[in-house]
């Protein structure tokens, strides 16, 4: 293999972009104690941590606290595991042979049996962490299905205005069930800012439905509940407003779209 | 100059933590969310998610640092590569749900999607890279790279979405990233 084939495979396996066949050829690599390829991957890690740096961020407060809370909360593998040694003395009786024997048994046993269960408790917290995120994923699809079928279902195409005309949107909305906004093509709001969702029907106020976010792609999507008192909807529009959303619009208007 | 120093104290507060000492736990930390944290909000603009991914990485390093191998690279590379990996993972996740709410909508608005994305300018833009190395490679280097650090996409994707040959692809992440890690003076780590 050239350098430069080798530097490939480091390069994209650092960025995590290599295809499953590639990603095979360059672990078998580092699995067969390649130096070069060992060190060429450290190089580029480090090179992206150095890409990382240049733009830290600090995390809101609440994300230390909860982490200490659940650390406090969950006890770690090895700890009190550890087998102490034994120190052997001259001249022991049999007994006491035999007994330090048991007991150094029973230590090991105890570590083991205590390192297994710990491994055990870790992946059942994984799979029930795993199976929370599928049940919710799937009632939000069983919603999500229940008002596509219903054909009191209103389905509103929402463009992009003047600050973001590329903009485009689409609200599904049941007065029952209550709907779903996908948007893409909005710039990434300000920090501090958010994208709210109004629902506008006749001449009465707009009524906020919600606010959301936007990836680095520019879609976002927001599940809307059913709202009190708003049955069939004229006019969906969004407006950019303050994180936490605010009661009447204030900020641009982003996207709107007439109910047909 | 002071590397070492600094390697070797991020060394010393994972052998603490693999040890189970809270105290050094905070003090990693303190030392290290920020630089976490700023390349998962790169990659998810959802703060929300960003903070899971974040206290998900966090608790990680709680629970591996037994593991962890200094020969593999310093501990800022551990502690990054897993921020990197779980955002990712997290951005596929909320983009799986997109698609399937996307798809029966409109189709159109998938495509808009695309389109935007393949405008460098302006991705560069919303990640606020404007002064960052990144920008200093030329756009080619720049966009594959950002496809696969801050997107998650393979190199057979990148150069389906560039409609570039994959070799070609491939030569641009290895002369980009060679690149940067001349900027940022990485010899033998």
């Amino acid at each position: 293999m050239s350098r430069d084939e080798l530097q490939e495979l480091a390069a994209g396996y650092a960025l995590g972009s290599l295809d499953a066949e590639d990603r095979g050829r360059f672990e078998a690599l580092l699995r067969g104690g390649d130096e070069a390829a060992r060190r060429a991957l450290r190089q580029y890690e480090e090179t992206l941590v150095r890409v990382a740096a240049e733009r830290p961020e600090s995390p809101p407060l609440d994300v230390k606290a909860a982490l200490l809370a659940r650390i406090s909360a969950t006890p770690r593998a090895g700890n009190g595991a550890r087998v102490m040694p034994l120190t052997p003395r001259p001249r022991r009786s049999v007994w006491t042979v035999v007994l330090a024997g048991a007991m150094a048994a029973g230590i090991a046993a105890i570590a083991v049996g205590l390192a297994v269960s710990s491994r055990y408790e870790r992946r059942l917290e994984a799979l029930g962490q795993e199976a929370q995120t599928l049940k919710a994923e799937l009632e939000r699809q069983a919603s999500v299905l229940a008002i596509l079928r219903d054909p009191a279902t209103q389905m509103v195409a929402l463009s992009g205005l003047a600050p973001s005309p590329g903009a485009r949107a689409r609200m599904l909305w049941h007065e029952k069930a209550g709907g779903i906004l996908v948007a893409a093509g909005l710039p990434p709001a300000p920090p501090g800012k958010a994208y709210q969702l109004w629902a506008i029907a006749g001449q009465a106020a707009p009524v906020p439905a919600g606010v959301f976010s936007v990836d680095a792609g520019g879609t976002g999507s927001l599940r809307v509940q059913p709202l009190p008192g708003v049955t069939r909807v004229d006019v969906f529009a969004v407006t950019l407003e303050p994180e936490r959303g605010v009661p009447a619009p204030t900020g641009a208007m982003y996207l709107a779209g007439k109910s047909a | 100059m002071h590397e070492g120093h600094r390697v070797s104290a991020a060394a010393d507060l994972i052998a603490g933590i693999a040890r189970g000492d809270r105290g050094d736990f905070e003090r990693f930390y303190d030392a290290y969310a920020a630089l976490a944290f700023g390349l998962i909000r790169r990659i998810l603009r959802d703060p929300e998610a960003a903070k899971e991914v974040l206290q998900e990485v966090f608790w990680q390093i709680w629970r591996d640092a037994p593991s962890y191998d200094p020969s593999r690279g310093s501990p800022e590379a551990w502690l990054v590569m897993r921020a990197k990996t779980r955002a990712i993972d997290k951005l596929r996740s909320i983009r799986r749900r997109e698609q399937t709410f996307v798809a029966p909508v409109d189709e159109r608005v998938a495509a808009a999607v695309g389109t935007r994305a393949d405008d460098p300018g302006l991705a560069a833009e919303d990640r606020g890279l404007a002064q960052g190395a990144l920008e200093q490679l030329p756009g080619p280097q720049r966009r594959a790279i950002e496809l696969a650090f801050l997107e998650g996409l393979t190199q057979s994707e990148i150069a389906a979405k560039l409609g570039e040959p994959l070799g070609t692809v491939k030569t641009r992440i290895r002369l980009g990233l060679e690149r940067l890690r001349a900027v940022f003076k990485v010899d033998d780590a």
